[in-house]
């Protein structure tokens, strides 16, 4: 693995992230197990505040300190595709005007914000890459469109309201190669052709991989679900 | 959320192997811009991958966590800030998902998006043999390399000229359906041939089946016929 990895600290308040730098005070260990720990649980509240301040109050101050949340946490993954600094932030401010004008289409029933705020990244960035070469186009504002949020119809009612935590609680307990595949197929940003070069594997190999171990998470978390029942 | 996941757990192989592939590359931001535009449309129009594509965006928004992130410059969110329109009435515009035209819905949002609003409606549609007319989305016909995207109306009966293709071909149906192999398509049905597959789709008896279509590069038409016209209309 080429990747660098980030430990995941996110979810904190910068507010709570501060204060514990200045402490020293160990992170809190997370519950074994697979409920919701409360550090996801306050960050999802903390995101709903602040959207909920957004779309109704119109509280630049709420976006200024989701900005500070997320905004580092988006140009790192901008810049791990290979987007320039400059470029990266002009994304990332787009969205964040984004976040602002239509705050009151999040629903925190259906999906996270975080997950909200990714597609609104990723769709931003393809967009870019449209707009600048790769594909001629006889009018850029013909092209905005796929730049904003598919329509959410279909994607209700599913296990996406599962926390992030819980989530990689599950990747965390697949195996080693089944890691890998899921690493491999969200977060390397390379193409499955590229994989193949570097580990030397067949294509339809490496491709098999990656879907069974996306099968293997999920039948984890639907093993979850039935044990609740 | 119980009969979600239940739902999901049963669906686990309706999924070919390259629809799971194109979930997997859409949720990752990995496609061509065409065919995420298209991958866009399915999941309008297919609950089943819309599913999937929703869980997997889950799946790699989560991941985000472990990429390192970029402190931004000073300035940025100040900046940001002070470009923000305030007004007193709802920012967002009069409900454009909803369209009581059927012509108009016939069309996924983001195909209409694409195509100025306009839905299937005022297509000037290009006859590409009798009882096939195509309609270059994208308008890059002279493109050479690079993915295309484009509209095809087909009779209902009709056989479609036999072709293969250097890259796969993406086809979502929006209405009407065909045959190809042993398999229907019809509207939301994503259907993704491999490049070394030459086939012929058979549009089913009935009304006309309009497809939207990505390929990689140019159609090999078999025949010198099609072959000709497809020049004129740049597919």
């Amino acid at each position: 693995m080429t990747l660098e990895l980030y430990s995941p600290m996110e979810d904190y308040t910068p507010h709570q992230t501060r204060e514990r730098a200045m402490t020293k005070k160990p992170a809190p260990r997370r519950a074994k197990g697979f409920s919701p720990s409360k550090k996801s649980i306050s960050a999802a509240k903390r995101d709903a505040a602040w959207l909920h301040s957004i779309a109704n109050e119109q509280d630049a101050r709420a976006l200024s300190e989701l900005f500070e949340v997320y905004g580092p946490k988006l140009k790192g993954w901008l810049m791990a595709r290979g987007v320039g600094n400059g470029t990266a932030e002009d994304i990332v401010q787009d969205v964040m005007i984004k976040v602002w004008t239509r705050a009151e289409l999040f629903d925190p029933e259906k999906a996270s914000f975080a997950t909200w705020v990714y597609r609104l990244t990723r769709n931003k960035w393809i967009d870019h890459k449209r707009k600048h070469g790769r594909m001629d186009v006889r009018d850029p504002e013909l092209m905005k469109v796929i730049a904003d949020d598919e329509v959410p119809s279909a994607e209700q009612e599913f296990m996406t309201q599962q926390s992030s935590d819980v989530l990689r609680e599950h990747i965390a307990r697949l195996t080693d190669a089944q890691q890998m595949a899921i690493r491999m197929a969200f977060i390397e940003f390379k193409t499955h052709k590229e994989i193949s070069a570097e580990t030397g594997l067949p294509l339809g190999t490496v491709k098999t991989r990656i879907r069974s171990a996306i099968n293997a998470l999920k039948s984890s978390m639907a093993r979850q679900q039935e044990k609740l029942l | 959320m119980t009969r979600a996941l239940s739902a999901v757990r049963s669906n686990f192989d309706f999924l070919t192997e390259s629809q799971s592939d194109a979930v997997t590359d859409y949720a990752a931001g990995n496609l061509s811009p065409a065919k995420h535009a298209l991958m866009a449309c399915v999941v309008e129009l297919n609950p089943l991958i819309g599913q999937e594509v929703a869980f997997e965006t889950h799946v790699a928004a989560s991941l985000m966590t472990e990429i390192r992130p970029v402190p931004l410059s000073p300035m940025l969110i100040g900046d940001t800030l002070e470009t923000l329109c305030y007004s007193k009435t709802s920012k967002l515009p009069a409900n454009d998902g909803v369209h009581s035209d059927i012509e108009m819905r016939l069309a996924p949002k983001p195909l209409r998006d694409l195509m100025d609003g306009s839905g299937l409606r005022d297509i000037k549609w290009k006859s590409l043999i009798p009882g096939v007319a195509v309609h270059d989305v994208l308008g890059d016909r002279k493109t050479r390399t690079g993915d295309r995207m484009y509209l095809l109306r087909a009779k209902g009966g009709m056989q479609l000229p036999e072709h293969s293709h250097k890259g796969q071909e993406w086809t979502l149906t929006l209405k009407g359906s065909y045959l190809a192999g042993a398999k229907s398509y019809s509207r939301g049905d994503l259907h993704i041939v491999d490049e070394s597959t030459e086939h012929a789709p058979y549009v089913e008896e009935g009304e006309d089946c309009i497809c939207l279509i990505v390929t990689q590069g140019q159609l090999h038409m078999k025949s010198w016929l099609p072959r000709l016209l497809q020049q004129v209309v740049g597919i």
